[in-house]
């Protein structure tokens, strides 16, 4: 099939592709540009690990296909982390222990961020009904939960910088 | 998951001859959640996906005076949290809000949900609740459907080879009109509906009934109206025997399945419930609708 010209910023970086229009986001994302940090779950938009930032919006990787991202800004979990510091969701997230396996743990911290981004004070409430869309199989959500009003909380902005 | 050619019409006459080449072999895009899994599966396979998002004003949420557009291409999330619709389309924005994850919602739209004609579907139970005209394009020209005739089965539409969905205008509620959708999943959102139920009230000044109209998810082969539960309702006003006879029609105009979700049994039953629910919040709404003015 006749490759198209696809125009995407990941993570700040601009890139220009040519790729076959029935390839999924999450195929060139892994298979393109080797950002193996966003995962392949269900491939069927259940699960949530695929979950990506398009423009901000927390998207299910999996079911876009590509010429929906062009001209689109894109974050995966690669785009998170700082210099010389992870991001304070990831520090959150380890320091809760919310990582068991760690599956869908790069899907669960962006589904966090685009949740705190939209709404800084975010209730308990809030945070459950964000993360719907992203299943865990072993460590469960409560501390997944901790992990992220803790950062609401402002925990983590001195060790880590703004949120 | 293959198709042959990809394309991203500008306009609408480019979209209409694209899909006249192509005919039952092009297939839409527009948030693509339902229609790239079923890609991906091989439920379809289609030779030409032709991208709507970039069509004129597709994406359009506008409040004018005597009613409400939609774009075909609006996105879930966006009516969900659109603060326009607080005031006359609360339930539309309620019933969008309740389909699937904040990620699905961000991309899926609502011509889509229409298109899809699931019958369990959400979103557009906004719509027939609200009396909604579906404003469809195609090579013989632009016609209007009322909503509720759009859907002809499970997955089916009144469209026919050619034609795609533009928008939807929805009428602006008369005074002392309330509307609320309720959903009922065992997983919340998230899940897909065992039942919904919508119900749209007006009432006059001393609380009698004008209108009603109740609509039902996931029921029958297509969304559908309770008619025989809304003539019960018109020119008397709300009282719990009244309420109860409602959610009794209601649960006997239906004709639900078994399947992984629940039985039919159970199904008829939870109408019952939740129609009595849908009425009584309705009615809630409207006198603070009736109060207001």
């Amino acid at each position: 099939m006749e490759r198209m010209e696809i125009k995407l910023t990941v993570n700040g970086r601009k890139h220009t592709l040519y790729v076959s229009p029935d390839r999924t986001l999450l195929e060139v994302l892994r298979e393109e540009l080797n950002l193996i940090g966003t995962k392949k779950g269900c491939d069927d938009s259940n699960c949530g690990v695929c979950t990506v930032l398009m423009d901000g919006l927390a998207v299910k990787s999996c079911t876009i296909l590509i010429p929906q991202a062009n001209g689109h800004s894109i974050t995966t979990i690669e785009g998170l982390e700082r210099e010389d510091s992870l991001h304070p969701l990831q520090q959150s997230f380890i320091d809760h222990f919310a990582v068991q396996c760690g599956f869908c743990t790069p899907g669960m911290i962006l589904t966090a961020k685009a949740i705190l981004d939209e709404n800084p004070m975010a209730t308990e409430e809030d945070i459950r009904e964000g993360l719907h869309g992203n299943i865990c199989r072993c460590i469960g959500y409560k501390k997944v939960v901790e992990s992220i009003e803790a950062v609401r909380d402002g925990e983590y902005k001195e060790s880590c910088g703004e949120v | 998951m293959r198709f042959d050619k990809y394309f991203e019409p500008t306009t609408v006459e480019e979209c209409c001859s694209i899909l006249k080449e192509f005919g039952s072999d092009a297939k839409i895009l527009a948030g693509g959640t339902d229609v790239v899994p079923r890609l991906k599966n091989k439920i379809w396979r289609p030779k030409a996906i032709v991208g709507i998002s970039k069509l004129p004003d597709i994406d359009t949420i506008a409040v004018q005076k005597d009613h409400l557009v939609l774009g075909a291409g609006a996105r879930l999330r966006k009516i969900s949290l659109e603060k326009s619709l607080e005031k006359d389309y609360k339930v539309i924005m309620e019933a969008a809000g309740n389909v699937s994850s904040m990620q699905i919602r961000n991309v899926a739209t609502i011509g889509g949900n229409a298109c899809n004609a699931s019958p369990s579907a959400d979103a557009i139970q906004g719509l027939i609740t609200m009396g909604a005209i579906a404003v469809i394009t195609g090579p013989e020209g632009t016609r209007e459907v009322a909503i509720e005739d759009f859907f002809t089965g499970p997955g089916t539409t009144v469209l026919n080879a050619g034609e795609f969905l533009l928008r939807f205008k929805v009428p602006a509620p008369k005074p002392g009109t309330g509307a609320i959708y309720k959903k009922f999943a065992i997983r919340g959102d998230t899940d897909i509906s065992i039942v919904g139920v919508g119900c749209r009230l007006t009432l006059q000044k001393d609380g009698t009934i004008e209108e009603a109209c109740i609509s039902l998810a996931a029921v029958a082969p297509k969304p559908m109206r309770a008619i025989e539960a809304e003539k019960l309702l018109i020119g008397k006003k709300l009282t719990t025997e009244l309420v109860e006879q409602v959610g009794e029609a209601a649960a006997n105009s239906c004709s639900p399945i078994t399947d992984q979700r629940a039985t039919a049994e159970y199904r008829k039953e939870m109408i019952r419930v939740w129609t009595r629910h849908a009425v009584e919040e309705a009615e809630v709404r409207a006198k603070s609708k009736l109060n207001e003015n």
